[in-house]
């Protein structure tokens, strides 16, 4: 069992409801395999530094979780096949830090 | 070896005290890296803040003699950086 970080970026034009769908659905994937999921954070919408696809901006989903290779194969098979997100990244961790947060209160301050 | 030693402490100290624009400075200045020792901030590709400091204006990566970060930190610098180009954020 390693230690892993994944981050998704989905688009913006989807509504709120299929954004929970999306976030149980790796849920799903990452407990269903024998992994053990240590935290979940919501970026929120934050804006690209380039456009990806014709798109500015993007609902950001941020996963640390514990698991085998074996979780690590569904969840890339998963990401590209969805047609709601634009894309992904998995990094492997010795260690996890959970407290620091680096994006909490990005959205807040605009406000 | 002791003489010459002299002679390049009796130039002058002051960096304006030069005749023309190309003339090397004499005085050098050795600078410690910032991201080593202790309490040293973490290099993370979510620590956005921190990797903009180290590109340029057209996201380049800028070289370790300008911002002098030690060789190893340098080569985790641009792994992380270019983890935060992948999605988007830099």
């Amino acid at each position: 069992m390693n230690l892993y970080e994944h981050t998704l970026i989905a688009k913006q034009d989807i509504s709120t409801a299929e954004l929970e769908k999306i976030e149980k659905k790796y849920n799903d994937i990452i407990t269903k395999t024998d992994g053990k999921i240590v935290k979940v954070e919501k970026w929120g919408l934050l804006n690209f530094a380039k456009k990806i696809k014709t798109y500015n901006k993007g609902f950001y989903i941020h996963y640390k979780f514990e698991a085998k290779n074996k979780t690590l194969e569904e969840i890339k098979r998963n990401s590209i096949i969805d047609n709601s997100l634009l894309r992904h990244l998995t990094v492997k961790y010795k260690k996890l830090d959970t407290e620091t947060e680096y994006f909490k209160g990005i959205n807040e301050k605009k406000k | 070896m002791k003489r010459k030693n002299n002679k390049f402490n009796k130039r002058p100290q002051n960096p304006l005290n030069k005749l023309s624009l190309f003339q090397k400075s004499d005085s050098r200045f050795s600078k410690k890296c910032p991201l080593s020792g202790k309490d040293a901030p973490i290099i993370d590709y979510k620590n956005i803040k921190l990797l903009k400091r180290y590109i340029s204006d057209t996201d380049k990566i800028m070289p370790s003699r300008i911002t002098s970060v030690s060789q190893s930190k340098q080569r985790k610098l641009t792994s992380e950086i270019k983890k935060a180009k992948i999605l988007g954020l830099i």
